[in-house]
């Protein structure tokens, strides 16, 4: 994953009003507390560098800890069809 | 009791196309007999109070109600995800920026197969496929997200991989690769729709390998023919576990077949909350969870897996909608699948019995 990419939803998806779940065509994703977190930031504007950066602040964790969460999470929902980079 | 997740809202069983596998009743609801759009806007937010996430708009074809976009707003107001399930006739460039801005979330498009006189003269509809591909077009464009949905049989089922290239030509984030399932009117077509297995086998490879190749850039789902499965579907998710169904004129169903029932008498939102059905009515309660089942499924590690599968296929091919779904290779009445598949896979197409009101 390069710093650059600003992952964003697809269309058509959509996180819940609740938060813990994201809602595309004929499915539903449920969320962990950590995935919710880091797909909140997923507005199409931020890079995964500074989600990374800013995410580790709030959670008073090690950066390259945080930011290898976010790779494994934008990876496994790109490949499913409900983020686009 | 679960929450059910999804709303299948048959908004009118009127249609311009005439399919010979639609998945509507034999007995379809005339106009007349429609519900209102302040019962739906209240059976919506019923619905999304409790628990349902998704609601599809369905048919018939929706847009030929002219509240639609007013249905639409209701459930985006009691914030669900709204899936318009359309021919796309009729969906002009006013009415797709009307539902748009009425919240809709999501349009998938039927396709009967790529080339236009072809498909048309299996939807039964003069210069469909035209107008499919100039709403698709309109749905990308507004940024909607769009599905195509291609429901295959004997007589497309070779054209497959073109299916796959047209769904990603028209900017499609996902294809539903839908097999016909043997209900209505397409058993009645059954002896010229059933395709060989060994073309069913080749689409499955076909869908196999585009999974692959396209991963990322088109999400594929593949409903398989429950014929040439060797264990059912676990039908709408369990009978009255994940979906409620609502008719055109206002009966909750839990399966969208389930009115072929005979001897159920299935509540009407019209008169009972949507709460108090799910929750109190019989017709919901008669096949939910496991104590209903006999023998093979009683007791079977797959009972909670596919809920003894289709209640209305089993109704349909032995007559009693409380057994052993047939497809199942345990079933003690499986034979008949056999004998359907022996009989039907080759028979030669008569035909079409197309799906009109009054058919």
């Amino acid at each position: 994953m390069t710093d650059d990419a600003k992952p964003r939803l697809a269309p058509g998806v959509r996180l819940h009003a609740d938060g813990t779940k994201l809602l595309g065509p004929e499915r539903i994703l449920e969320l962990d507390e950590i995935a919710q977190a880091i797909v909140r930031e997923f507005d199409g504007t931020k890079r995964v560098s500074e989600i990374a950066t800013s995410l580790a602040k709030e959670f008073n964790e090690r950066e390259s800890i945080i930011r290898a969460d976010v790779d494994a999470l934008v990876k496994d929902l790109a490949s499913k069809g409900y983020l686009k980079l | 009791m679960p929450s059910p997740i999804g709303l299948l809202a048959e908004l009118t069983h009127r249609c311009p196309l005439g399919c010979p596998y639609c998945s509507n009743p034999l007995e379809l609801v005339r106009a007349g007999g429609e519900l209102d759009t302040k019962t739906w806007t209240r059976v919506l937010q019923e619905a999304a109070d409790l628990g349902v996430l998704h609601v599809h708009l369905s048919g018939g074809e929706p847009l030929v109600r002219t509240d639609l976009a007013e249905i639409v707003n209701a459930a985006h107001i009691a914030g669900l995800y709204t899936n318009l399930i359309t021919s796309a006739v009729g969906l002009t460039p006013q009415r797709l920026s009307e539902l748009k801005g009425a919240g809709l979330d999501h349009v998938q498009i039927s396709i009967q197969g790529v080339e236009p006189a072809r498909a048309d003269a299996i939807a039964h509809f003069k210069g469909g496929m035209k107008m499919k591909r100039e709403a698709a077009r309109l749905v990308v464009h507004e940024g909607l997200a769009l599905t195509i949905n291609a429901v295959m049989h004997r007589e497309n089922i070779a054209d497959l991989p073109q299916i796959i290239d047209l769904a990603q030509e028209w900017g499609a984030g996902r294809l539903e690769v839908a097999h016909v399932q043997y209900h209505g009117w397409a058993l009645a077509n059954r002896a010229s729709l059933m395709p060989s297995r060994e073309d069913f086998e080749r689409a499955a490879s076909v869908v196999d390998e585009a999974k692959t190749r396209l991963s990322g850039d088109l999400v594929i789902d593949h409903v398989i023919p429950d014929y040439y499965a060797e264990r059912p579907k676990a039908c709408m998710g369990g009978w009255g576990r994940q979906v409620i169904v609502i008719a055109p004129d206002g009966r909750a169903l839990p399966c969208h077949a389930a009115a072929s029932l005979p001897e159920m008498i299935f509540a009407n939102v019209r008169s009972r909350s949507l709460s108090d059905i799910w929750r109190e009515d019989d017709a919901f309660a008669k096949f939910r969870g496991t104590e209903w089942m006999p023998k093979p499924c009683r007791g079977c590690d797959r009972a909670e897996i596919d809920w003894g599968g289709c209640r209305c296929q089993a109704f349909a091919l032995i007559g009693n909608a409380a057994a052993t779904d047939p497809v199942c290779t345990l079933s003690p009445d499986h034979a008949i699948i056999s004998a359907a598949i022996a009989k039907d896979e080759a028979a030669p197409s008569a035909p079409y019995r197309f799906r009109r009101i009054g058919g």
